[in-house]
């Protein structure tokens, strides 16, 4: 199995496993699912340091794009809390 | 229509998959167990867009096809001059940016001394005397050795980060590897290599695949010529010693 492969493996695992966990502790909060999700996958593609540049640069991207999806959600829930 | 890859084909896959399954889930059902199913959806769709873009474009088929016609011709070459000394792994100099594989014409037993920088060519002196005289081919290693981004230190550490980014990570013939070095040897271990070796004669000489990225990269980092002294794959674990030359 390729590298490429074992680490799209790796993150759905985790995404869907954590999934369940949360389904099952009987969360319901979207915001909670959110940051895990982000959570994991930012840990998971720090630790495949093994790509090749092109591939760090894109997953670098995508890295920056759920930091920012989090960092508006995490904005909307203190203004929720302030007003 | 651009030709896609299958990660490309994957994520956009789940990308419509998620926006089906999140939106319908979070503005008309008020679902949130439905729409964090949607988001994890739509984060791997994401990925995969993402590595799509990251990932060789070359078919491994013709990969296969140019390695092999390589290895054949200078497997040929050698057969040809009926030469069994090993080869000896150079590192890059300012004559040459690649490490390279010379193989003396005549060898008495013991290594030859290389004390300076070789011309760029197939048949290359390194000596006063007439039989001084080797072959200096070029290997899938040389070629290998210059996708490192950068030159690795002479350590055990520095090298076995390197050779696993290369052969797990760029070009995914192996799942990772681990160096050991003692006294002037180094040995790399290999695991689960997906690379098969040869038992011709132009083996005996340069060493298999692996053997021959390992011995360019080691090279490469220790900046002397190194010698596959030992190969051998046991337990699908790939094993390869080197000999580090003065």
């Amino acid at each position: 199995m390729s590298l490429y492969n074992r680490y799209i493996l790796t993150v759905s695992l985790a995404l869907l496993l954590s999934t369940v966990l949360m389904i099952a502790a009987g969360l319901d909060r979207l915001q909670v699912y959110f940051t895990i999700y982000v959570f994991e996958a930012l840990v998971i593609s720090e630790l495949y340091v093994y790509f090749n540049r092109k591939a760090r640069r894109a997953l670098a991207y995508v890295s920056a794009l759920l930091f920012g999806c989090f960092s508006i959600a995490l904005f909307l829930q203190i203004f929720n809390i302030l007003t | 229509m651009r030709r896609q890859n299958p990660y490309t084909w994957a994520g956009l896959g789940l990308l419509v998959a998620g926006c089906l399954t999140s939106i319908p889930a979070y503005f008309i059902f008020g679902s949130v167990w439905l729409t964090a199913l949607g988001l994890c959806m739509l984060i791997l769709a994401v990925i995969l867009l993402a590595l799509g873009r990251a990932v060789p474009r070359l078919p491994p088929e013709v990969c296969s096809l140019l390695l092999e016609t390589g290895i054949e011709n200078i497997a040929a070459l050698i057969e040809e001059l009926g030469i069994k000394t090993r080869a000896i792994y150079l590192p890059s100099s300012p004559t040459c940016l690649y490490p390279r594989a010379f193989i003396p014409l005549h060898a008495n037993g013991s290594r030859p001394e290389i004390t300076r920088a070789l011309p760029k060519r197939l048949i290359a002196r390194y000596g006063s005397n007439p039989e001084d005289i080797g072959l200096l081919v070029n290997t899938i290693g040389s070629a290998a050795a210059g996708m490192i981004e950068a030159r690795p230190g002479a350590t055990p550490e520095h090298l076995e980060s390197a050779l696993t980014s290369l052969l797990s990570g760029r070009l995914g013939v192996a799942d990772g590897t681990r160096v050991i070095c003692f006294n002037n040897h180094i040995r790399v271990e290999i695991d689960r290599p997906r690379l098969e070796n040869g038992s011709t004669w132009s083996h005996q000489c340069l060493g298999g695949p692996l053997a021959t990225l390992v011995a360019s990269v080691a090279a490469e980092a220790w900046q002397k010529p190194m010698t596959i002294s030992k190969e051998e794959r046991v337990n699908g674990k790939h094993t390869v010693e080197l000999e580090v030359g003065s």
